[in-house]
């Protein structure tokens, strides 16, 4: 256990695992605005570009991403997270947001990894992201090649 | 460190110095002109003087020492020009430039938590330079008779009670600011520097002790000033979003006679004002542009309703377009910006370089007042810097080079701005050696963007149109400021991306010109939309010389790559969905062919069928989107489809 008190995040479900993010980190969730545009030389877990009230937004799977296999890009399945501050052009699907609640890491992580460390809740794990790595890692998908 | 009890008004404290010592730069940039006799001298060492002192006085209450030692003395420099009414020497304008460069850079660093020591190298040097004005020892600097920002005048003392006014004020504090509280008090105090405040919610106390629900405070308050002068008194506070002031129409204590004799009140010119987050100016828009699309979709879904019915829904249709266009307008005009904004730091920018490169520039700046939208004049910034620069460096003479060619030894460099019906022209012009043609011909071909027999064939006009390729550059040499030959490409892709254009103009030993013809307002341009798979993508019809249908497989090769005749001439032809990793429609007939502007030369673009024309409201691509090559921006189409929009010249062989 380490000494730093529980900070409020966003959970969710994604490649059939538990992911959490920062509340602060998260500006919204929003459900997939189909049609999404087919994003040109990008890398495996790109879903494409997508209309939020008049402005694109790169949508990454973020199970792919992670590499915990991957979600089906359905109507009226699934589940977009869009990133806050300088990042609100980068939206994760996911399976499915379940809540917000505080959570403390157990087990911590080296820096640069997305997973900042892993956490408990109602008994069971979950896995907490740090939102600059998933954002840089979201990056690298883009401009390849 | 910054002690805990100071550390919630760094924000503040930061945002306001970096203001300043902001302004403290454009006065000595100020001071040449005043120098030529444009400008009396004697306010702008004034000005200068007391932003010193302003910012000695922050940094002292912060306990920010360093800041402080430097500020004194800059100070106690500024106070001798100030007494004497002399010019500043150039010596003393370096000192002050040093001393207002090394504390931008304490005064960043103390926001992230540090308490910078002042380089002794500097303070010594600026001691040297006080005593040096002085002729001899240094004095310290005097107490100034400045006026102190808050004075808690009681409003009763200074006002005629017949001219009394109330006013309602409510303030929102930004989502952004850490401490709200901390501003809301701030507003208090700001309030009651006018008159009396009478109630407040919350009250100040709570204020103090961080409650602040709603991020709001709500105030009456009984003063003797304009409504101007409450909202511009508390438009100088930072992270504040919205200002709301309200005059309250009944005067609570009737004039009595003697207001006959009192001033005349000023007449109110022009509207009242508040200060709107430039985020909340945004989401305007993209609420307007949504708008805009709803409306389109409703139409489109009309189309399939009974003939009987539609005439009805068309009228209702027609009517909310022309509000919602209405409303475009509105939100437009909201958005307009002056130039000023990205022009007033440009003399500095070419001062700094120039010294730094050992030349001598005079800068001119015209139509800074002229106004156009942010968006664009956000994306202007780096391009503008980037060709100031570009003169600077490369355009100017060193002064021995221009006075034997007969020029000035100051070299000139002019950036001026006019209006021409719905577009802004911005020309930056510099008096130097200007650019040859011959020079950019032979660098274009060894970069090998075009062909030695297509750089002979272009004109010198169209030859200097070269620098703008990625990778050409005439520098001979490479210098951390410019004359990477990623420049020009670079400022002409932005103007593009915003719906403008750059034209070049030089002339060999009289200079050169670089002209942007902006759009006011974010671009409507009509785009081509074509279709690759089951992709649609846009081209802009600037750059797209016509269309054919062809056989790409019974074409003759050149190099791998089928050649289209066309206009007399031959065109290689790419498969778009190979160059955009895209899949294609299976078969093998004849296929689309896209003529357009590429890398210097045409190219023939395949694609699985042209859609046709479309008039569209282009986006900057945020990241990551705009990591990916070969795209400019990107727009949504009617039916809420994004779609990307091509950059041709990027999208690679």
């Amino acid at each position: 256990m380490t000494g730093v008190d529980p900070v409020r995040h966003v959970l969710f479900r994604a490649g059939g695992e538990r992911f959490a993010l920062p509340l602060d980190s998260v500006r919204e969730v929003v459900i997939p605005q189909s049609p999404f545009a087919r994003v040109p030389r990008a890398g495996a877990a790109v879903r494409g570009a997508m209309n939020l009230r008049g402005r694109v937004v790169a949508v990454v799977d973020l199970a792919a991403l992670v590499g915990v296999g991957s979600e089906t890009l359905q109507a009226g399945r699934g589940q977009v997270v869009i990133l806050d501050r300088d990042r609100r052009s980068l939206g994760l699907l996911v399976a499915q947001v379940f809540g917000v609640g505080p959570l403390r890491p157990d087990r911590e992580e080296p820096p640069g990894s997305m997973v900042r460390g892993i956490g408990q809740i109602d008994g069971g794990a979950i896995t907490l992201l740090d939102p600059d790595a998933v954002a840089a890692h979201s990056a690298a998908q883009f401009g390849q090649g | 460190m910054v002690s805990q009890d100071l550390q919630r008004y760094l924000g503040l404290f930061v945002s306001e110095s970096t203001d300043k010592l902001q302004k403290l730069g454009q006065g000595l940039v100020r001071l040449e002109a005043a120098g030529r006799g444009e400008e009396p001298l004697a306010p702008i060492v004034d000005e200068m003087f007391r932003h010193a002192h302003s910012v000695k006085g922050m940094s002292a209450s912060m306990e920010l020492e360093g800041i402080k030692e430097i500020a004194h003395r800059a100070e106690g420099l500024l106070d001798h020009f100030r007494k004497t009414g002399d010019a500043l020497d150039p010596a003393s304008v370096d000192l002050l430039l040093a001393a207002v460069d090394a504390m931008t850079g304490m005064v960043e660093r103390s926001g992230a938590g540090e308490n910078p020591a002042a380089p002794a190298e500097l303070l010594s040097r600026l001691d040297a330079g006080v005593a040096r004005i002085h002729g001899g020892a240094a004095p310290a600097p005097p107490r100034p008779e400045t006026p102190a920002p808050h004075r808690p005048t009681p409003a009763a003392e200074q006002v005629p009670l017949g001219l009394r006014r109330r006013y309602t004020i409510e303030v929102e504090v930004a989502g952004t600011c850490p401490v709200p509280a901390v501003r809301g008090f701030l507003v208090l105090k700001k309030l009651s520097a006018l008159g009396a405040v009478l109630e407040a919610t919350p009250a100040a106390e709570d204020l103090r002790a961080g409650r602040i629900p709603d991020r709001r405070v709500k105030a009456l308050l009984e003063s003797g000033e304009p409504p101007a002068a409450v909202e511009k008194a508390l438009s100088q506070i930072s992270d504040i979003a919205t200002v709301q002031v309200k005059e309250e129409v009944h005067h609570p204590t009737p004039p009595p006679a003697v207001a006959a004799t009192a001033q005349p009140r000023e007449p109110e010119v022009g509207g009242r004002t508040v200060r709107v987050r430039v985020e909340l100016l945004d989401s305007f828009l993209d609420a307007v542009g949504e708008l805009i699309l709803a409306t389109a979709r409703i139409r489109e879904v009309g189309k399939s309703i009974p003939e009987a019915v539609r005439p009805a829904l068309d009228e209702g249709v027609d009517r909310l377009q022309s509000a919602v266009k209405d409303l475009h307008d509105k939100v437009m005009t909201a958005r307009m910006t002056p130039l000023a904004l990205l022009t007033d730091r440009l003399p500095r920018v070419a001062r700094d370089l120039a010294r730094r490169v050992g030349k001598q520039v005079e800068v001119e700046v015209e139509g800074a007042e002229i106004e156009i939208d942010r968006a664009i004049l956000d994306e202007l910034a780096d391009p503008l810097t980037h060709l100031v620069r570009n003169a600077v460096d490369h355009g100017l003479e060193p002064s021995h080079l221009r006075e034997l060619s007969g020029k000035p030894a100051t070299g000139r460099l002019s950036v001026s701005a006019r209006r021409e019906r719905d577009r802004v022209i911005l020309d930056v012009v510099d008096d130097g050696r200007g650019m040859d043609p011959e020079a950019l011909r032979q660098a274009a071909v060894a970069r090998g963007a075009i062909s030695a027999a297509a750089a002979a064939a272009l004109s010198d006009r169209d030859a200097l149109q070269l620098a703008c390729l990625p990778g050409v550059s005439t520098a001979d040499r490479v210098t951390d400021i410019s004359g990477r030959g990623v420049g020009m490409d670079a400022v002409k892709r932005v103007v593009e991306a915003v719906g403008g254009a750059l034209e070049l103009v030089s002339v060999r030993g009289h200079g050169t010109r670089v002209s942007l013809r902006l759009p006011l307002t974010v671009a409507v341009q009509p785009v081509l939309l074509v279709r690759v798979g089951e992709e649609v993508l846009g081209l802009p019809i600037a750059k797209v010389h016509g269309a054919a249908q062809a056989d790409t497989g019974a074409l003759e090769r050149s190099r791998g790559e089928p050649m289209l005749p066309y206009d007399g001439g031959l065109v290689p032809v790419r498969e778009l969905s190979a160059l955009l990793g895209l899949p294609r429609d299976a078969g093998s007939g004849p296929r689309q062919v896209v003529v357009a502007d590429g890398d210097g030369a045409r190219v023939g673009l395949a694609v699985d069928a042209l859609l046709g024309q479309e008039e569209a409201v282009l986006k900057p691509l945020g990241r990551p989107l705009d990591l990916v090559s070969g795209l400019s921006a990107v727009t949504v189409l009617g039916n809420g489809r994004p779609v990307f929009i091509l950059d041709v010249p990027r999208l690679g062989p």
